[in-house]
């Protein structure tokens, strides 16, 4: 564990000290050699589940892939913003950079936490660090209001999270999560219990998000600097399926009976958000809402509570951060140049930058789940649990994919096809710069396919 | 739910609900005390300025990382070296040559070996007792 919390921390000294010059070289060559030392937790030898164990932390083949992800999208943070802070004065740079690490600690401690106690108090750290990205570094004045749904969407999610682990902690004599897997489940019974099972899963279901409760994402996303948005998409929504997988087994006996009505949602949420996408102007708001809908898949996959549904929700949730990012890299390029989000004002830009169009081409494929991308391993795997679970699904996850090919087209061929609008004169061509974020996020997707058994989970 | 807050600007200090940037003083300074404030709080114009002229211009291999063509170029060849060269490459092929954890490639292999042995020899692929009933020491009646 500290040979990654050591170097995260000492990434920060290492921001402040540095000559105004080389801030952002040293903080993306440092940050990528972190990212580079944490593959070696993907090196499970134990035949016990945990590895990597000390008194407070550990790893498992759940929360490496993870940890991995958090890892990697430091680096590429970095990357991204470093041409839209470029102007602003070195020390809020560098506190902006700052921001970031922290943040990539905080994340670091929540997947690796093995006191549930500990898990909760991390994913509420994260919190502030988003927070403060979106409402100083947003581009508009709506981000306040954008925070403020943020913070408490979050917060009232997560405050009956606390009571219910307390509860825990009271009736089951330890928070630990290594101890808690064999303790002996109490009978649930009362309607208190069924409280309990719903304030355990609600904070997760908040963060994933699940359609009902998804109204902040869209506006966070929206208003966010590109880091947050990357940041967000990638990792943080992550938090939710990887607190849900990790409480599932404690609430076993309920979960049969009381999931039935939040499956319902999460795939109709699917229909509904991938419908709001096929008639969204906004490019950001676009993607937001597809992350929702991919996530309510995620959320199906979960609470049915097969292998299968668990390994499928893992690949997805690594796939979506990946692609997801990048699309938010992409949309970026776009308001760079032309400073707007709205897709019918920045059309046709095949004709002005080609390669680009060759990366949206791919992460829009990446997106409806294209083979043999993870991305459409972790759908399958999903949608086969769900109709084993009940044939019904079947119409909701076939039509879900669809309308999520739809939109995909949709968006690519708005940004990319037709004739370019007279009002875009002089656009920069592609830097460097965005060619490599772009390979640093697809790439890995596409190895990804090589080796599917490192996102697995607990069936590998 | 911040912009509420300027609500309360009047009740408040005027050093907290002003940009201090506002208290500075605008003259020439007069002594050793004065300082030249004034230019460290607003960078000068052509670098906070509208970002609209092209960097090409001024640097025509642009690569998107600085507007200094030395820090740009050396940000790219370290972005590409630890990026792709070391993180990519020299951590894929690590992830490559793990150890096979739990031997299911093993497994693989040596079932794969075993399908094509069995179909040479002409035996079912898998035998209704998977094991031999005769090495199977049941306990007698008595026992149980």
């Amino acid at each position: 564990m500290l040979k990654l919390l050591i170097p995260t921390l000492m990434l920060i000294p290492t921001t402040w000290a540095t000559p105004k010059k080389w801030l952002w070289p040293t903080t993306l060559a440092h940050s990528l050699i972190i990212a580079l030392i944490s593959l070696s937790w993907l090196k499970n030898m134990s035949e016990t589940g945990w590895s990597y164990l000390n008194s407070y932390m550990a790893t498992d083949s759940l929360s490496t892939p993870l940890l991995v992800l958090t890892c990697w999208l430091l680096p590429l943070m970095i990357l991204a913003s470093q041409n839209h802070t470029a102007h602003e004065p070195i020390n809020r740079q560098r506190t902006y950079i700052t921001l970031l690490i922290s943040l990539q600690f905080f994340l670091i401690l929540t997947f690796t936490a093995t006191e549930i106690l500990m898990f909760y108090i991390m994913f509420e750290a994260t919190l502030i660090p988003t927070l403060i990205i979106i409402t100083r570094w947003g581009n508009q004045t709506e981000r306040l209001n954008a925070g403020t749904y943020f913070l408490f969407y979050t917060l009232a999610g997560s405050l009956p999270l606390l009571i219910a682990l307390l509860l825990l902690q009271n009736s089951a004599g330890t928070l630990s999560l290594l101890t808690l897997q064999y303790a002996t489940h109490p009978q649930l019974l009362t309607y208190a219990d069924k409280l309990w099972w719903a304030g355990c899963l609600l904070a997760f279901m908040v963060k994933m998000p699940l359609y009902g409760v998804h109204l902040w994402l869209p506006k966070a996303h929206v208003e966010a600097p590109i880091a947050g948005s990357m940041v967000l998409a990638a990792v943080l929504l992550k938090l939710g399926g990887y607190g849900m997988m990790r409480m599932m087994p404690m609430l076993e006996p309920l979960t049969k009976e009381l999931s039935y009505p939040f499956i319902i949602l999460a795939l109709w949420g699917v229909i509904m958000t991938g419908s709001i996408c096929l008639r969204q102007a906004d490019l950001k708001a676009l993607i937001a809402y597809s992350s929702v809908s991919h996530m309510g898949l995620v959320v199906g996959g979960i609470l049915v509570q097969t292998p299968w549904g668990f390994t499928g929700a893992l690949i997805l949730m690594i796939a979506h951060g990946l692609t997801s990012s990048a699309l938010f890299c992409l949309a970026n390029t776009n308001y760079e140049r032309t400073h707007n989000r709205t897709m019918i004002l920045a059309r046709g830009l095949q004709m002005i930058l080609p390669l680009m169009t060759t990366w949206w081409f791919i992460a829009s494929l990446a997106n409806l789940a294209f083979p043999p991308l993870p991305n459409l391993m972790g759908e399958l795997i999903i949608i086969t649990s769900l109709f084993n679970w009940s044939w019904w699904t079947l119409a909701l996850t076939g039509a879900g994919t669809l309308i999520t090919a739809a939109y995909s087209l949709h968006m690519f061929l708005t940004t990319q096809r037709s004739t370019v609008p007279t009002h875009i004169i002089a656009l920069d061509p592609t830097h460097s710069r965005e060619h490599l974020l772009m390979a640093l996020h697809l790439l890995p997707l596409i190895l990804l396919t090589l080796k599917p058994e490192l996102i697995w989970g607990w069936t590998a | 739910m911040l912009t509420r807050l300027s609500r309360f600007g009047p009740v408040l200090p005027r050093l907290l609900c002003n940009p201090p940037a506002r208290f500075v003083s605008q003259s020439k300074a007069t002594g050793a005390a004065g300082s030249a404030a004034v230019t460290e709080l607003h960078p000068a114009a052509e670098t906070a300025g509208h970002a609209e002229v092209s960097p090409y211009v001024k640097n025509p291999d642009y690569h998107g990382f600085s507007s200094d063509p030395v820090v740009d170029e050396w940000n790219m060849r370290l972005g590409f070296f630890f990026g792709i060269s070391v993180a990519l490459v020299i951590g894929g092929t690590f992830i490559h040559y793990l150890p096979d954890h739990g031997m299911r490639q093993w497994a693989r292999r040596e079932a794969e070996h075993l399908i094509k042995q069995r179909e040479m020899e002409g035996l079912p692929l898998i035998d209704e007792n998977y094991y031999d009933p005769n090495k199977i020491v049941l306990p007698t009646a008595e026992e149980n």
